[in-house]
């Protein structure tokens, strides 16, 4: 356990599953994908985090609080999300608190899904999805696979981080990233990113219900969107716009 | 007394000028951040995500506008450092549709406001809608 953040479980934790990470972010492609996924696919609540780095908040579903940092799973899937924008001092320790307990947990692989920012989003009427992997055979895997491999460039933030603690631990991680607005709910972009998910990993998901509920989605997400712009802001999320230097 | 007039290099001008910039968007940033609540019952308007950029020529805002139509938009420099967006919604939405049950309300609108640090026209600006996406480009005034 990392010293200020817990993961308390609630119940059994399935071992050798695929664990998705969607934390808000960019477009909060990965938190609204990951939250869609949990409701389609019926996912049960099996833990959820519990940090003094996190504001003293709870979410009230139906009534019942709930730690805005929660677990989800079933026998094959584990889905890690957050409906809270998570400030940038906690991002390392929970991060690392996350990859710990899914190598305790023996998760075959960490999926983060995200957004990469794009400037010219609006035009594009389909969100390409792109791959990163924590080594080339998962890399070769993707690419199989028919995705796009993000080749070149920076990735900033929870997903940075998933991939940097998984190496150091040699575990498999992958990041599946969809083009999206920077800074407004991209319900498209991660309706593309499920179904790249669904694609490469063979779970069925219809995301036929997400896009029809996009310009719901976009009026509910306001007030997460903003504060996670915040956080964005904080920790120069726009370094992914630039050009890596490698010579 | 003589004034010592600092001798600036192109690069560090460019510096200096995007430190300026950074310093305005930093302004900006608290302004459209600042706590309170993203709706008002009076005005019957949901607040809308939005934002500003400033390149050499243009000072072009965009704005995140679900469920709205399209010919409702109206975008209106409220003086000459302000811009606000607003858009009637397809239909009215109420709290519990967002399924909130402990408030009450209605909302007719989408409503933002931009404030831009440098002149431009606003009687040359050009809309487009696209998907909700609302951006308004207006050139700056030299």
């Amino acid at each position: 356990m990392s010293e200020s953040v817990e993961i308390v479980e609630k119940k059994p934790i399935p071992s050798e599953a695929t664990m998705i990470i969607g934390l808000p972010d960019v477009g909060l492609v990965g938190l609204i994908a990951t939250s869609y996924l949990i409701s389609e696919l019926k996912l049960e609540e099996i833990s959820y985090m519990d940090s003094d780095l996190l504001p003293p908040v709870v979410v009230l579903h139906k009534g019942l609080p709930h730690a805005p940092l929660r677990i989800y799973g079933n026998q094959n899937l584990i889905a890690v999300i957050s409906e809270l924008a998570v400030p940038v001092p906690a991002i390392y320790p929970i991060m690392r608190e996350i990859v710990d307990w899914g190598q305790a947990k023996k998760v075959k692989r960490i999926v983060s899904i995200g957004g990469i920012p794009v400037e010219s989003r609006q035009t594009i009427t389909e969100p390409k999805v792109f791959g990163a992997a924590s080594n080339q055979e998962l890399l070769d895997m993707l690419s199989k696979r028919g995705l796009s491999i993000m080749n070149e460039g920076y990735i900033v933030g929870p997903q940075a981080l998933s991939m940097r603690y998984s190496l150091s631990k040699k575990m498999s991680a992958i990041a599946l990233l969809a083009q999206s607005f920077y800074n407004y709910p991209d319900p498209e972009a991660a309706a593309m990113v499920l179904k790249e998910f669904s694609r490469i990993f063979e779970i069925k998901v219809d995301v036929s219900k997400l896009l029809e509920k996009g310009e719901e989605i976009r009026l509910k997400a306001r007030d997460i969107m903003k504060r996670t712009q915040q956080e964005m802001n904080r920790m120069k999320k726009s370094q992914e716009y630039d050009l890596p230097l490698y010579v | 007394m003589s004034e010592k007039r600092e001798k600036l290099s192109t690069f560090d001008m460019m510096e200096k000028y995007l430190e300026e910039i950074e310093a305005l968007a930093d302004e900006f940033m608290a302004s459209a951040f600042s706590e309170g609540p993203s709706w008002n019952t009076e005005t019957c308007c949901l607040q809308a995500l939005s934002n500003v950029f400033i390149t050499s020529r243009e000072v072009i805002v965009t704005a995140d506008l679900p469920n709205i139509e399209p010919e409702t938009v109206k975008v209106e420099a409220v003086d000459e450092n302000l811009i606000e967006i607003t858009a009637k919604m397809k239909k009215k939405v109420r709290f519990a549709d967002l399924g909130i049950y402990h408030r009450q309300g209605e909302f007719s609108f989408l409503r933002c406001q931009g404030r831009v640090h440098v002149a431009f026209d606003a009687e040359k600006m050009k809309i487009s809608c696209k998907g909700g996406i609302l951006e308004v480009r207006f050139p700056r005034k030299k």
